[in-house]
């Protein structure tokens, strides 16, 4: 590939570095990388010296050229022979423009590069790439999880720099709504709910949110999620353990297979049918979580007193009281603590020769390949001290070079881009041999490592690749068969993404600015002090916070409160709440009665008949379960709903503009770049421009469009 | 070739295959012949009980149910909170199910029940297709089976409800049609069945999006575009017929409403006995709340509580109704619960031994079927597993259960994954 470097660096900049890696070379026909960008040229500079490469653009004067390992240079224009200047000022740019950082180009080439040696193995093509309107519309989606309003697709498609969807990437990726989306993604991951375990866990998602936005490292964020301590109220990351309260085999299993694709669950009750993994292996990792207490915490080391909490409450007079304050006491338990004993002991039903019922058992990694006990991450791990074997563990799982950590959370990144994962399902990577593109994900993995676990700067590698900005797949490709990825394949859109998009077309971009509070709020309201002498007084102040926030729909249980009028005094009252604490809540915006803040504002997981769940929001019970069926209660909400009927009321944005424009045409025009991002064919536009001479509006037309495939599918 | 057929071209392109290559029908029952061979459980054509079940109600308890403290009550170190019931039809029931005991001469029992699966999802994915989860392929639930065989229950409305859960892909492998209609609160029933525009006004709203919609749809032909086109047209359907009102609680008397009791469960056992009455064959009904790690006494007394109401009910309704001999109702969960309280005052998840039971379409009552060892642990008589169960249920409905039926993708699959039924549990 060094071959390539004929010009001095003095005349050309390389804006790639060199990796330290360099992508396989194809054994065959080396044009085979660039299948659809086959337009290497031999260009010559103006002392005749020659480069094969594609023309990526010209901006500022200068040229913009990628040649085949993925670098792309740029060079004046006038360094270039009389003729090839010609030439590339009338070229039109191939593939997707000028990347805006220079290390993002050949990375995403490097990808690239191995997608479509998957394709050509498999003896497919990659798919053309996608236009401006369909790249727009998706990556707003698959983003800042909600269509675009008309103005910021229009901004796109006008735009006539060769960089704009390198820059529209960076700029979706630094803004609030991708954090928001994001959200969605692990709320369904890790199961986030409101109330679990009859208590509130307000914490737990502001700290994940807070974790978002900060853009804190994968490895970190799920570090603190394992090794968190004390109080719920406290610390929202002690919300990952007391989830599964009491229930640490379970929380092993999903931890296992949520973050490190190990297929053990079987394992929890007895030796896997038809992987590697042992019930000993599986109580050998549970043994790492013997000395952390997430039930009924016992206050050994300085944590909630629980005898002394017990004893307070029955002092109180007031039978009714005392109810009360003992769902008080239950809330101010929620709590991880350490202890000096390692419980953890083989069950009673414990079958197999290599150890005993009631046995305790030794903590032990479980690894992959017999080398990997020589990996950095499990030298680590050397301490006995029950207190410090959950920090040890969270450690090892976090490691860049632990197995399959790095792997698994690049794989479901992969899968939130194209729909697939390299392997599949994204909860079983035991062994990778057996993903559709092994060298992609194994490729994959490292860039997560390169990357720090940063998540943006993953996403921004993925979304920048070409393989991502192909049109997406038309055809039905057989259960069972290997996907390998000639763009993304056509998805439906998720609840939270159908539901934020609604919101977008009724109120445009100020549905991003409402963000929900009730973490501090909650937590200062519930917080006693069972040691205080004032304890009755407390209590009382508790309940009646606890009311208050009941009637804000904030602390109730989440039930009957039902019909339009309840939840939109219920956001209302919501803000006063915020503004009584001195915190600024802006209002959600509200049309017809629907609050119209994005998903990730709005109750966790939603009510049964809020349109998220009907859209099929999980309801939080099993990861990732969220689910992209049709079925006729939620056909019926799409065609008669109060969804459809907010964004076709006058007062919605999308009707507004259509109606500020002159001519039928202009305004069909309107509506199909809010709902679609694209104009209207001809035929199109004469076929509704009939229909609203036949009697029907243009909130009839929102109708239609907003209950086309065409608008629930992400192309 | 097949991969860019749809399922229902896929299949007939099976069909035509089978027909010329082995000359059998893979999907209706004339295929018995050809593909005996691959017969494993050896069920007979006919015998008792078989087809008596006209209709199916599947009480599914989510998050596994405690089998020691509900159907399979034990005395000694293991037993629960409450002591057992001893009924008058002479079989046991746990302690707080003080209604149901009524019902016992009603019900069959299987108190050795096992299954390998311990996880949550995996194990209701089980006991729900009779098949253990695969990346690969989704198995139909009880509903789809019985809609493939036997064809759709009513001109109008769905042959499947699911109440109180997702459909979850119900259908499996066949078309999306056969996904159970899910009402998520059975309070509030079908809601949005009304358009809020005229007829007039609907008619070219749907004319117009027929034609603007087209181009999409020829573009992406793939099976989730179509499925939701084809979800329009039964919407569209179920819109215009007078049947909506199967879905309404409205018009149930309020003492009966209070008899099933006032709780997602309970009125879910209503509506599945009202949606019967109306023409929809297979409803299944689901009850959260389980999954008792820790405080299982007071968690008892909330959820038990609530099933022992609504399945009585049920059982008595039914029953009063003349429904109940052809109409089958199996109560299940994906597992059982341990033995041994653990230090939380809970009990932990027991794939191990559990139990099922079963009432009307031709079940026999106050039977127990099979029993477990005497703490609760292990399986001591006549083990039944998850497939044996899910068979005699087809059974009972009167499928083909041995008679294989090729997926798409061109897999053998039966009703049941060719568990055995039990017939000894039919009068």
């Amino acid at each position: 590939m060094k071959t390539f470097f004929w010009i001095t660096s003095a005349s050309l900049i390389a804006i790639t570095a060199p990796a330290a890696t360099e992508p396989p070379v194809p054994s065959a026909a080396p044009n085979s990388a660039t299948a659809d960008n086959a337009v290497y040229r031999t260009w010559t500079d103006t002392q005749g010296r020659k480069l094969e490469a594609t023309f990526r653009g010209f901006q500022d004067g200068e040229v913009y050229l990628q040649v085949k390992n993925g670098y792309v240079y740029k060079l004046p224009l006038d360094k270039l022979s009389p003729d090839d200047q010609k030439v590339a000022q009338s070229l039109k740019p191939e593939g997707l423009g000028i990347p805006v950082d220079p290390t993002l180009a050949q990375a995403a080439a490097k990808i690239d590069f191995l997608v479509e040696a998957g394709l050509k193995h498999k003896d497919q093509k990659p798919n053309p790439l996608a236009s401006d309107e369909q790249f727009v519309r998706r990556v707003y989606l698959d983003i800042v999880g909600r269509i675009p309003t008309r103005e910021e697709a229009l901004e796109l498609i006008n735009d006539t720099s060769v960089s704009k969807r390198a820059k529209l990437i960076d700029k979706l990726l630094a803004s609030d709504g991708a954090n928001s989306h994001l959200f969605n993604y692990f709320a369904d991951m890790l199961r986030i709910a409101d109330v679990a375990n009859k208590g509130r866990f307000y914490t737990y998602q502001e700290w994940l949110k807070g974790r978002l936005q900060e853009n804190v490292g994968w490895d970190k964020i799920v570090y603190e999620m394992m090794t968190a301590d004390g109080k719920l109220l406290d610390n929202g990351a002690t919300g990952y353990l007391l989830r599964d309260a009491g229930m640490r085999l379970d929380n092993l299993s999903l931890t296992l297979s949520t973050f490190l694709g190990a297929n053990v669950s079987c394992a929890q009750c007895h030796d896997h049918p038809f992987a590697d993994w042992t019930q000993k292996q599986f109580y050998e990792m549970a043994s790492f979580f013997g000395g952390s207490e997430t039930y009924g915490a016992k206050g050994a080391k300085g944590g909630s007193d629980k005898k002394a909490m017990a004893m307070a409450v029955r002092s109180l007079e007031d039978r009714r009281l005392q109810q009360q304050a003992k769902n008080l006491l239950r809330i101010n338990a929620f709590e991880v603590e350490d202890k000096d004993e390692n419980d953890l002991k083989l069950p009673d039903d414990y079958k197999y020769k290599d150890g005993k019922p009631g046995e305790t058992v030794k903590p032990k990694l479980v690894t992959w390949s017999k080398d990997d006990t020589h990996l950095r991450a499990y030298r680590d791990v050397t301490t006995k001290e029950p207190a410090e074997l959950r920090a040890q563990f969270a450690k090892w799982m976090t490691a860049p070079d632990n197995p399959r950590f790095a792997m698994t959370i690049a794989n479901r990144m992969w899968k939130r881009a194209f729909g697939v994962g390299v392997r599949e399902p994204v909860t079983d990577l035991d062994d990778p041999n057996t993903a559709s593109n092994p060298p992609l994900l194994l490729h994959l993995t490292s860039e997560m490592v390169r990357l720090k676990f940063d998540l943006k700067a993953f996403m921004r590698l993925i979304y920048n690749t070409q393989a991502y900005q192909r049109e997406a797949t038309s055809y039905e490709f057989e259960a069972g068969t290997a996907y390998m990825f000639p763009g993304p394949v056509l998805r439906r859109m998720t609840a939270e993404q159908a539901w934020d998009s609604c919101a977008t077309l009724a109120v445009g971009p100020a549905v991003d600015h409402f963000k929900s509070k009730r973490a501090a709020e909650y937590a200062k309201a519930m917080k006693i002090d069972f040691t205080a002498s004032n304890l009755e007084e407390q209590i009382k102040n508790a309940l009646t916070a606890m009311r208050g926030a009941a009637a804000a729909g904030i602390g109730g249980k989440g039930g009957k409160g039902k019909g339009k009028a309840a939840m939109r005094k219920r956001m209302m009252a919501q803000e006063e709440q915020g503004s009584e604490d001195g915190e600024i809540l802006t209002r959600p915006p509200t049309l017809g009665g629907m609050v119209l803040a994005r998903a990730s504002e709005l109750p966790q997981p939603e009510k049964d008949q809020h349109f998220l769940r009907q859209f099929g929001q999980s309801d939080r019970q099993i990861a990732d379960s969220s689910s992209d069926e049709g079925n006729i209660p939620q056909v019926l909400m799409l065609m008669n709903g109060d969804a459809q009927a907010v964004i076709g009321s006058p007062r919605s944005l999308v009707v507004q503009t259509a109606d500020k424009q002159a001519t039928p045409e202009e305004k069909i025009e309107s509506l199909y770049v809010s709902f679609f991002c694209r104009k209207p064919k001809a035929d199109e536009v004469a076929t509704a421009k009939e229909a609203l001479a036949g009697g029907l509006g243009l909130s009839d037309l929102t109708w239609v469009l907003f209950n086309t495939r065409e608008f629930v599918f992400i192309e | 070739m097949t991969s860019h057929l749809d399922p229902l071209s896929r299949r007939a392109f099976v069909e035509r295959w089978a027909k010329t290559t082995l000359g059998v029908t893979v999907l209706h029952s004339a295929s018995h012949s050809m593909l005996a061979a691959e017969k494993a459980a050896g069920n007979p054509a006919a015998g008792p009980g078989f087809g008596k079940a006209k209709n199916l109600i599947f009480l599914q308890m989510i998050g596994g149910m405690t089998h020691i403290d509900t159907l399979d009550p034990k005395e000694g170190d293991t037993k629960g909170p409450k002591d057992p019931i001893k009924t008058k039809a002479g079989l046991q029931l746990g302690g707080t199910m003080v209604k149901l005991a009524e019902q016992a001469d009603k019900i069959s029992i299987i108190r050795s029940m096992s299954s390998k699966t311990g996880v949550h999802a995996s194990a209701q994915y089980l006991i729900r297709t009779g098949y253990e989860q695969r990346g690969t392929i989704k198995h139909p639930a009880m509903g789809a089976w019985v809609q493939h065989f036997k064809g759709a229950s009513h001109k109008t409305l769905p042959s499947s409800v699911c109440v109180n859960r997702q459909p979850n892909n119900g259908n499996g492998f066949f078309p999306a049609a056969f996904s159970p209609l899910p009402i998520l609160d059975p309070d509030a029933g079908l809601q949005n069945s009304q358009a809020d525009v005229s007829a007039e006004i609907m008619q070219k709203r749907m004319a117009l999006l027929d034609k603007l919609d087209a181009g999409f749809r020829s573009r992406f032909q793939t099976a989730s575009v179509k499925s939701y086109t084809e979800f329009y047209e039964n919407t569209v359907k179920i819109m215009s017929s007078t049947d909506l009102e199967a879905f309404s609680l409205a018009d149930e008397p309020d003492a009966l409403k209070e008899k099933y009791g006032k709780n997602k469960f309970g009125q879910g056992c209503l509506l599945a006995r009202r949606l019967i009455e109306k023409g929809v064959r297979c409803i299944e009904v689901a009850s959260g709340g389980w999954d008792m790690h820790n405080n299982i006494d007071e968690a008892l007394e909330d959820r038990g509580a609530e099933m022992d109401q609504g399945v009585a009910a049920l059982l008595e309704d039914l029953s009063s109704r003349g429904m109940l001999d052809s109409t089958i109702v199996v109560l299940c969960s994906e597992f059982g619960r341990g033995p041994k309280i653990n230090g939380n005052a809970g009990r932990d998840h027991h794939p191990k031994v559990f139990s099922t039971m079963l009432a009307g379409g031709g079940i026999k009552g106050g039977f127990v079927y099979g029993a477990s060892d005497k703490g609760g642990f292990e399986v001591a008589d006549k083990g039944v597993t998850v497939q044996d169960f899910l068979s005699t249920v087809g059974w009972s409905l009167g499928l083909p259960i041995d008679e294989v039926v090729m997926s798409p993708s061109n897999r053998p699959f039966t009703v049941g994954d060719k568990g055995t039924a039990i017939l000894d549990l039919f009068a």
